[in-house]
């Protein structure tokens, strides 16, 4: 299945996380609010200069900057 | 004249899971119930009177997670470690229960006596979701009370399994989450080198220090080393 950055997806497309990189205290929070590897995420919108961006995870809103986004490789589905 | 027995309970939960409206519930303090990050971030204790039980109220930051990684994670874990409060309740969003719950589960690692607070059943349930209490409540063996706490619902339930808990010897949940095999022997070598540890071992409950020192927690860490010297 192909997989893109987080970041690269558009509002509307959603896909399921493959893997989380980096390390650090960012890395762990991002696990810590469930993006984890499994879970599917939706891209609910994305800010005029495409930074931040909202996203569907578990059940609720979260909002993610683009760096941080560009951690998480997800399987487009 | 009977003697008030005191007891000091924490509430815990994730920010906006309503846990200042909990503690104003119980404590009937008048305070402003915000909505910026780090509202909580003072600490903040209030007393009330049930059932010749004087309840010692403190409420813990709002955190996702008990981490070393930010300073609000480290109040809240550190006073339910040092601390070791009567009871912590974990006030959970019941319309978003599966990220609230994972703070549950650290709590439930820590060993501490724990009472789950569904809090906003209502929102849960105008969002479609039907939890069922009881079954919860039985997989993770711990008491599990449905609250609507800005509409004052669920206050009593709650101080009633509050009071319960105090009355009964301890007895941490019996939930365990398994790592699987391979971590589960690291933690058992780990929690077996600090059981051994008289000191270390009645400061902290084992199996948490060994996952956290598996974890890398700076903290953990830090504070072996002080000891240690």
């Amino acid at each position: 299945m192909p997989t893109k950055l987080l970041s690269e997806l558009k509002p509307g497309e959603k896909g399921k996380i493959a893997r989380v990189r980096g390390g650090g205290s960012i890395h762990r929070r991002l696990l810590d609010m469930g993006l984890v590897s499994g879970s599917e995420v939706n891209v609910v919108r994305v800010a005029p200069l495409g930074d931040p961006m909202q996203v569907r995870i578990k059940g609720y809103h979260l909002t993610l900057r683009k760096e941080e986004a560009a951690n998480i490789q997800v399987e487009v589905t | 004249m009977r003697m008030a027995k005191e007891i000091t309970i924490a509430l815990a939960g994730n920010p906006n899971s309503g846990k200042t409206t909990v503690f104003n519930n119980l404590t009937g303090a008048r305070q402003h119930v915000g909505n910026w990050p780090g509202v909580t971030v003072e600490k903040k204790e209030g007393t009330c009177r049930y059932q010749g039980y004087t309840i010692k109220v403190v409420d813990l930051p709002g955190v996702y997670s008990l981490t070393a990684y930010s300073i609000d994670e480290i109040i809240a874990r550190n006073f339910i470690v040092e601390e070791k409060p009567d009871a912590v309740v974990d006030i959970v969003d019941a319309s978003n229960v599966e990220r609230n719950l994972y703070l549950a589960i650290q709590l439930l690692e820590m060993g501490t006596p724990l009472i789950i607070a569904l809090n906003m059943m209502d929102q849960a349930e105008s969002r479609g979701h039907q939890i069922d209490v009881s079954q919860l409540s039985y997989l993770l063996g711990v008491p599990v009370v449905p609250m609507e706490a800005n509409r004052s619902r669920g206050t009593q339930a709650l101080l009633q399994e509050i009071v319960k808990m105090a009355d009964s010897a301890v007895q941490p949940g019996r939930f365990r989450l398994d790592y699987g095999r391979e971590l589960e022997e690291e933690i058992a070598k780990l929690q077996e080198l600090i059981s051994e540890d008289r000191e270390l071992s009645r400061r902290y409950p084992p199996r948490w220090l060994a996952i956290k020192l598996l974890e890398g927690d700076e903290e953990v860490v830090k504070t072996l080393r002080v000891k240690q010297g």
